[in-house]
């Protein structure tokens, strides 16, 4: 009764050798049963996003939201989607046209690949891969290609330029990503996600909040969202790489922004939150998903908070952010960590996790008391008396202060 | 797994390797801590950390007569290795000295630093006992030297001698990382003295062998600058900071040769007689076309490092021996070219920084300008032609032997028309040095301290390993003998 | 045939024409665009023999990093990103013979081998492959200098790198 999904698995897998098929082709079925359903489910949940995320913003800008189509506005997605397939569908002149078709497909199709390794329950995931944490990774590089290319083939100044804002920022922030997301795999010794779910009796987060933090600031600028969202600058660069796209191609890079962020709450709740970890998940594993499902959604929901929150971020600041501050905090965090782990004994895990937790609080002090006298100092270089430019005395300036004071 | 105790001699084996680290970290440390007009220093300090680890090699890491395999067969700590690695150290430390006013500011810390990091790759390489250990030795001590060839990246010339050593040693490395692998393939191990097992125990036709053997040449015979992989050399030398070029064609040619010497004769000892051929041949292409096209040169730069070729042709001929003289004298060849050239390129990198011109004419009438500057060049080249009472003349005379007691007359016979016909460019350059004129005679040539200890030192060492030969050659011997054991 | 061996053979196939569309396109950036479908392939053929590991840092370092950069820096140079010239010099039927006769050569040279008719051995499924790629990477009985060389390696090419492409003007 626990675990529907798996005793429907079982059915159809008896189904399927009593038609008297071989076993290797009765698993090659299964497979594909699997990742089309999973496939699917994400993408329709995807387009339920588009609505979850509307509804969000215009609660924070005090609006209402989409609310004319169905009840609560539920079916303006649907809508939205229809809108999509029926507009023109343009190639801009010089475009590199299979270079340009192949980049959306990319954009969509890493974030649903990333859904393979996700332990959903217990029992429900794609595959327990020994190099999940590594997998993700791999897979942000090639999304990055993907956006590389929609920015190249565009033929696009704007387009072009929202492509290399995108090198930089991705490939920076990927280095203290990484860091970080090694924090997990050394408090759970393993790379396997279904592992790190398993190791979590104590949700990571409260063993590792700073690690967590620095997962979650560098997701969000992996994601291209904002703070960080240089890559589709409006009033910089108009909307940056996809700034060609029109129907159903510009709708696979929405679908794919919105899924990517829903993925990283997933991919954040698997490594900290506990993933599909609840009361009674272990029994039921149905219930396991629903648990996933709201961690993830939870996750999400803070994205979305901080992008309508915050507004955007210079870019040398950006970069800076990242090199000067992210990158040697998780550097520290991390040896500090792993130096921590190979001395406290791993007996009483609730000693263990309090010890973690008081170093990553102290960590977590000693770079606000940095921070602060940082900013104190430059408050001092700014508060220093400057010498003041004075304009040159010459004789239109001195008419144009005389009218000046004179109106 | 991987268990298994830990012995503190591992420690000890590579107390060298591990102060150089130490070394470069502190001149990083200095370079950010001096202020900019106190970072002359950075030379000295260089110079007399590689000393002072020279003296601590010496006083500790000194191997035993029997040698060991150690960090898991990645390192065989042995007299050959230990050798070498004297040399390198040394010839670090003098080209540190020398290198010490190639710049007016800035920088210094980055140089001093990838010197020591390619002196670390080539203690490494000479002690290295395993594929993949001797890879990354390899490619540690190319990479800082690529750089540092190009390091006035002001000057075109040495830029484009720094892209040309590059893309020389990248090919070569390529073929010869290929190679590797094949070898790997072929004998299911990376340690060379396990592959030199499988090999021995056969079931691999020769061929196979053979042909890895080839591409693995490629790449050696790249770092010791043997024809036909040569081409590089001479425009590398002439565009580098003439210290880098005398580091080139001394230190990094005599760790090429310490890993000719082990790879072949302790891998390959199921083919010797193959291989003998073919490095038998290496060796008359490189002594000959090393030497005819010496005889055109203008630029002394140019000269010496199509001489350097030529001496890596007459240190092959030991090899070729394939006995236990025939290593002792490429070791003790190696030992004397390498303090030779070493001042040999002093000279030049002295005067061209005074006088402001490599080419031979500009010599003319240095010995009325500096008498002694001159007498220092007049050892070197003598040396460099196998002139007794100088070093080189004792070595060349052990590597004839060593041919002629493997039965090589012939091979013998071409190294000594070969000395003859060096002979000639060498003396050439003495001429212009004593016999003729210029009309710069009255302006001194100023010699500053870093370069009179360096070259005083040199030339005593010239003519020491030419009179008092016999503990050269005994630590020569020792060297051999590691092999063949 | 084994399905191993189809997929060898379809994977290989993808690998050298992506290979050799590296080197005949015109196009630079569809050049680096097949480089990386040719990586990509190496990739697969590193998950086909059980190292996942290996696969996945593929991708990350060739994929991710390499290529990548390679794109960029041809993005930078839009203007000569078309090669209109000859592909061809005048001695490439000479590079035809040498790279014919090397092939030929290795052919022959791995013909003799006998490693192509033994049969893949099985990996012992109670040890986790990964643990003990790490463990042999630090244990002083294995990879630990070279491991440790490495990273002197590491650090003498990035300060060499950056030596080169410091800005003169600035310093």
């Amino acid at each position: 009764m626990g675990d529907p999904i798996t005793l429907i698995g079982k059915w159809l897998e008896n189904l399927l050798y009593s038609w008297g098929l071989m076993p290797g082709v009765v698993s090659l079925i299964m497979a594909v049963i699997g990742v089309v359903v999973i496939a699917s489910a994400v993408l329709v949940l995807d387009i339920l996003l588009v609505w979850v995320e509307r509804k969000v913003v215009a609660r924070f800008q005090d609006r209402l939201g989409p609310n004319r189509v169905g009840p609560f506005g539920i079916i303006q997605p649907i809508a939205d989607v229809i809108k999509l397939l029926i507009k023109e569908d343009i190639l801009p002149i010089g475009a590199d046209k299979i270079v340009y078709n192949l980049a959306p497909i990319m954009a969509l199709g890493t974030v649903l690949l990333l859904w393979a390794v996700l332990p959903l329950s217990s029992t429900v995931y794609g595959t327990n891969l020994n190099v999940g944490v590594l997998y993700i990774v791999a897979l942000g590089a090639i999304s990055t290609l993907g956006i590389i290319m929609a920015g190249w083939a565009s033929n696009n100044k704007y387009a072009l330029l929202g492509a290399f804002r995108t090198v930089a920022q991705m490939v920076s922030y990927e280095v203290p990503l990484v860091i970080a997301l090694l924090v997990p795999v050394i408090l759970a010794r393993s790379m396997g996600l279904t592992d790190i779910v398993e190791a979590q009796s104590i949700w990571f987060v409260f063993i590792a909040p700073i690690p967590a933090l620095i997962v979650l600031i560098t997701s969000i600028a992996e994601l291209g969202r904002a703070p960080f969202d240089l890559i589709e600058a409006e009033s910089e660069i108009v909307a940056g790489f996809h700034i060609e796209y029109t129907g159903m191609k510009f709708g696979l890079f929405y679908a794919g922004e919105l899924l990517h962020a829903l993925t990283v709450g997933g991919i954040i709740a698997t490594l900290f939150l506990g993933g599909w970890r609840g009361p009674g998940a272990e029994t039921y594993p149905i219930l396991g998903i629903f648990y996933f499902f709201i961690k993830a959604l939870f996750l999400y929901w803070v994205i979305m908070w901080i992008k309508y929150s915050l507004p955007r971020i210079r870019i040398d600041h950006m970069l800076n952010f990242n090199w000067k501050f992210l990158t040697p905090l998780s550097l520290v965090i991390l040896i500090v960590m792993a130096i921590v782990d190979k001395i406290v004994p791993k007996t009483s895990m609730l000693v263990y996790s309090l010890v973690m937790l008081f170093v990553n609080v102290v960590v977590g002090w000693l770079t606000l008391q940095l921070l602060r006298r940082n900013a104190k100092s430059a408050r001092m270089r700014v508060a220093e008396p400057k010498p003041v430019a004075r304009p040159e005395p010459s004789p239109t300036a001195a008419t144009s202060q005389t009218s000046s004071s004179s109106s | 797994m991987f268990t298994g105790g830990f012995d503190p001699v591992n420690i000890l084996a590579i107390l060298p390797e591990i102060s150089l680290i130490v070394l470069g970290l502190l001149i990083l440390g200095l370079d950010l801590a001096l202020p900019e007009e106190r970072r002359g220093i950075l030379g000295w300090v260089t110079a007399g950390g590689l000393v002072l680890i020279i003296g601590l090699a010496l006083a500790i890491s000194r191997p035993g007569s029997e040698p060991i395999l150690l960090w898991g067969g990645m390192l065989r700590h042995d007299w050959l290795g230990f050798a070498f690695k004297i040399v390198f150290l040394f010839a670090a430390a003098i080209t540190a000295l020398f290198s010490m006013d190639l710049f007016d500011s800035g920088r210094r810390g980055e140089y001093f630093l990838l010197l020591l990091a390619a002196t670390l790759g080539m203690n490494l390489m000479a002690s290295a006992a395993d594929l993949i250990m001797l890879y990354l030795a390899i490619e540690t001590t190319s990479i800082p030297l690529y750089i540092l060839a190009g390091f006035l990246t002001k000057d075109d010339k040495s830029t484009e001698s720094g892209f040309k050593y590059f893309l020389f040693g990248a090919f070569t490395s390529a073929v010869m990382l290929y190679g590797f692998s094949l070898l790997y393939g072929f004998g299911g191990t990376t340690n060379l003295y396990g592959l030199s097992q499988a090999f021995l125990e056969g079931g691999l036709s020769i061929g196979a062998i053979l042909g890895s053997l080839l591409l693995i040449l490629v790449g050696f015979g790249f770092k010791v600058s043997a024809v036909p992989f040569h081409f590089w050399a001479p425009d590398v030398y002439e565009g580098s900071p003439t210290p880098i070029a005398g580091f080139l064609s001394t230190a990094s040619k005599a760790a090429g040769f310490a890993v000719l010497a082990r790879v072949m004769l302790a891998v390959f000892p199921s083919i010797a007689v193959e291989w003998g051929a073919i490095v038998a041949a290496l060796a008359t292409a490189t002594m000959t076309i090393g030497n005819i096209i010496a005889l055109a040169q203008k630029n002394i730069k140019r000269l010496l490092a199509y001489s350097s070729i030529a001496h890596a042709g007459y240190a092959l001929i030991g090899i070729v021996a394939i006995s236990y003289l025939g290593v002792a004298s490429t070791v003790f060849y190696l030992i004397a070219y390498v303090i030779t050239n070493l001042l040999a390129f002093g000279i030049v990198a002295l005067f061209g920084r005074v006088a402001g011109s490599d080419d031979i004419a500009a010599y003319a009438g240095m010995s009325r300008r500096s008498p002694w500057l001159a007498l220092g060049m007049m050892v070197a080249l003598l040396s460099l032609s196998g002139m007794p009472p100088f070093g080189g003349f004792v070595v060349k005379f052990a590597v004839f032997a060593a041919a002629i007691q493997a039965g090589m007359v012939w091979l013998a016979f071409i190294g000594v028309i070969n000395s003859i016909v060096a002979l000639y460019y060498y003396l050439t350059i003495l001429k212009y040095v004593y016999l003729y004129r210029s009309e710069d005679e009255d302006k001194p040539l100023p010699v500053s301290r870093p370069y009179a200890i360096g070259l005083t030192v040199l030339s005593l060492l010239v003519i020491l390993i030419g009179t008092v030969f016999a503990p050269w050659f005994s630590v020569a011997s020792s060297a051999a003998a590691a092999i063949f054991r | 045939m084994t399905p191993l061996q189809i997929i060898f053979l379809i994977t290989s196939v993808g690998i050298l024409g992506s290979a050799l569309m590296v080197v005949t396109t015109r196009n630079l950036v569809h050049a680096a665009l097949w480089l990386v479908v040719s990586l990509f392939g190496v990739a697969v053929l590193y998950v086909m023999l059980s190292a996942a590991f290996l696969a996945v840092a593929q991708v990350v370092i060739y994929i991710g990093a390499i290529a990548i950069l390679m794109i960029f820096a041809i993005m930078l140079t839009r203007r000569v990103a078309k090669d209109s010239g000859p592909q061809t010099n005048p001695n490439w039927t000479w590079a035809v013979v040498v790279a014919a006769a090397l092939f030929g050569g290795l052919t022959w040279l791995l013909s003799s081998w006998n490693g192509f008719s033994t049969p893949i051995p099985e990996l012992s499924s109670r040890a986790d492959p990964l643990s003990q790629l790490g463990q042999a990477l630090v244990s002083p009985n294995a990879y630990v200098l070279p491991f440790e060389v490495a990273s002197v390696l590491l650090l003498s090419a990035l300060i060499g790198a950056i030596m080169v492409a410091w800005d003169r003007r600035s310093g």
